[in-house]
């Protein structure tokens, strides 16, 4: 990315900013971007205010901020949506498979990007291949298989599935973050006589410290979020995630739509803050794949 | 990749260090072996055994519970008749299009306006952004919010702004509810598409612009003549990446929208397949679909990467 000019501010030249065809130019475009943002960004504001009015002011006041704070809409909503066991479900899920995941894809990509063996080439073919193969297409078998290793409804076994469906593509992330780094380090302290392990472990993790993080924002967002395979694979209402239990809460429940935006809330506003805090990191992480400079 | 020290030879460098660091080289395979060893164990288990296992399960007729009976092609034979499979494949299709082409249109004008702005950009970026993050469950409960008939905000909007000519059942509807599922499955993408934009937009020198505007070019000459060529790599991979996730990611939408209804008007392949396994108990049938949606997916993916490769865009 050598090249970008991502943290140089836009072409500006003094002397002709202050001209009047480019200043209504530049109108122009904070015009469109305020239209990109209020459609972006009413909708979420919407549910905010709507999870704090009573009913009636939300009949009666579509657009507007509450009349006044209506706290009680998310202790209802996390009573009767089940939100403990749910939050905590999709916790304990999360956080095992990316575990998971980062355990199986850091030596892997490490493997095949730093060492010589016979196959390395295959096991590069065969992760892109699998990044074509969505897990989407395979529900029906993955389900048979889950019910034959018996971990339908199971949390730790739905873990071990999200880390899978998940590795193709870390794998190859990583992988090249390690393609990046210097062979120069690691020659030394291999005729110092360090293990592969103890190479991997000490000099090169701190390294790819970065892609790591990639790996584990992105499938945070994905399995946090992910209704396909925990609606396939999770039927048992004790051992749902946070997205089947706003869809139950939903269907059963469908004129609480105070309780309902705050349930909406509860389990958004914590995804996009991690975001706010971290967009830098992140989106410098997407477009680096992405584009190269 | 970082610069190469000089002297040093492409390739296999540490081979050519001589004998110490050799030596240990053959002792790499049995290293490799125990590192790739977890992630082959999973992909084994969660991706090349239901692979298989979903090819012989095609050729089976299969309810679930009773023994499975051979059934030949039998299943791929009878999916090229049924019309709620053709059906959902057709509206799939129509998203995906429309979908492919709606995000790279939207998101390269999001990325032209984000390059221009002068302050904020940060911000604008993020806000962009925020869909992205969301969960389709939370989006497509959202949206069926703004969508309703009754108290919804956008016939409301239509109301205000005079338009109450255009207020519809917008998800009611058979004739437009595909449609709008398509917006919100846009709207949810279409910060990521412009992100990745802005990122290949802002690798264009700034030198190119204006000897183009030195040759008289205007803003459009601009856009046609130095921007679209010069991001053309960056055109097909946003293709590429918003292709195979509308083909494949489109269930938690539909399913939290539509249900695939009102009458099929929004069913899609995998809605279809897990109604036929799940609720008709129709086990190899489904398998059947799934399989069919792969080649159809696999196929396009690996036309659309032999293109890029061919037009010299190694991704």
């Amino acid at each position: 990315m050598a090249a970008s000019r991502d943290d140089v501010p836009a072409r500006i030249d003094p002397a002709t900013l202050l001209r009047p065809r480019r200043l209504a130019g530049l109108a122009g475009v904070y015009l469109a971007l305020t239209v990109v943002v209020v459609q972006t960004l009413y909708p979420l504001l919407w549910v905010l205010s709507g999870s704090l009015k009573s009913k009636q002011d939300l009949i009666n006041n579509v657009w507007g901020p509450p009349a006044s704070f209506v706290l009680s809409n998310y202790a209802d909503a996390w009573r009767i949506a089940g939100m403990g066991s749910r939050v905590a479900n999709s916790a304990m899920v999360t956080a095992l498979a990316l575990a998971v995941l980062v355990a199986a894809a850091t030596p892997c990509a490490y493997a095949v990007s730093r060492l010589r063996f016979r196959g390395r080439g295959l096991v590069v073919a065969v992760t892109v291949a699998a990044m074509l193969v969505p897990p989407q297409v395979m529900a029906i078998p993955l389900f048979m298989v889950a019910r034959d290793l018996g971990i339908i409804n199971s949390r730790v076994g739905v873990a071990f599935i999200y880390a899978a469906t998940s590795l193709p593509l870390s794998v190859f992330i990583l992988r090249s973050f390690f393609l990046s780094l210097p062979m120069d380090l690691e020659d030394a302290a291999r005729i110092d006589g360090a293990s592969r392990l103890t190479i991997l472990t000490r000099i090169m993790l701190p390294l790819v410290r970065p892609g790591v993080a990639l790996i584990v924002i992105f499938g945070f967002i994905e399995i946090w979020n992910d209704f396909f395979l925990a609606f396939l694979l999770l039927r048992e209402p004790s051992v749902q995630t946070i997205p089947l239990g706003l869809v139950a809460f939903f269907q059963q429940y469908d004129s609480l739509w105070n309780q309902y935006f705050a349930a909406l809330t509860i389990t958004t506003l914590p995804v996009i803050v991690v975001f706010v805090l971290m967009q830098r990191q992140f989106i410098a992480g997407l477009t680096a794949g992405a584009v190269k400079g | 990749m970082s610069p190469r020290p000089q002297g040093v030879p492409a390739g296999g460098r540490h081979f050519v260090r001589g004998g110490a660091l050799r030596r240990l080289a053959a002792r790499d395979g049995t290293a490799a072996a125990v590192m790739i060893a977890p992630a082959a164990v999973l992909f084994a288990l969660f991706f090349a055994w239901p692979f298989v296992q979903g090819f012989w399960l095609s050729l089976h007729h299969w309810d679930g519970f009773s023994p499975p009976r051979f059934a030949g092609a039998a299943n791929y034979l009878r999916l090229l008749k049924d019309r709620v499979f053709l059906g959902a494949l057709e509206n799939n299709v129509i998203f995906v299009v429309a979908v492919v082409v709606l995000k790279n249109v939207l998101g390269l004008a999001v990325a032209l306006l984000l390059d221009k702005a002068v302050f904020g950009r940060a911000f604008f970026r993020a806000a962009a952004f925020i869909p992205v993050t969301m969960s389709f469950v939370a989006v497509g409960l959202l949206w069926s919010w703004i969508y309703n008939p009754v108290f919804g905000l956008l016939n409301a909007a239509l109301d205000l702004f005079g338009l109450s000519a255009l207020k519809m059942s917008w998800l009611g509807d058979a004739d437009i509810a595909l449609y709008s599922v398509i917006a919100v499955d846009v709207w949810k993408w279409l910060g990521f598409h412009a992100v990745i934009y802005l990122a290949g937009l802002r690798t264009i020198p700034a030198e190119l612009y204006e000897s183009a505007t030195m040759d008289g070019a205007g803003p459009l000459g601009r856009l046609w003549h130095v921007t679209l060529p010069l991001l053309t790599p960056v055109v097909f991979i946003n293709t590429l990446l918003a292709f195979s996730g509308a083909f494949v990611r489109n269930f938690d939408i539909v399913y939290v929208l539509t249900k695939g209804g009102p009458n099929h008007a929004t069913e899609v392949v995998l809605t279809d397949m897990m109604t036929r396994a799940f609720g008709n108990g129709q086990m190899g049938y489904a398998a059947a679909m799934g399989y069919l949606l792969f080649l159809i997916v696999g196929l396009l993916s690996v036309a659309l990467l032999a293109l890029m490769r061919s037009r010299r865009l190694d991704v």
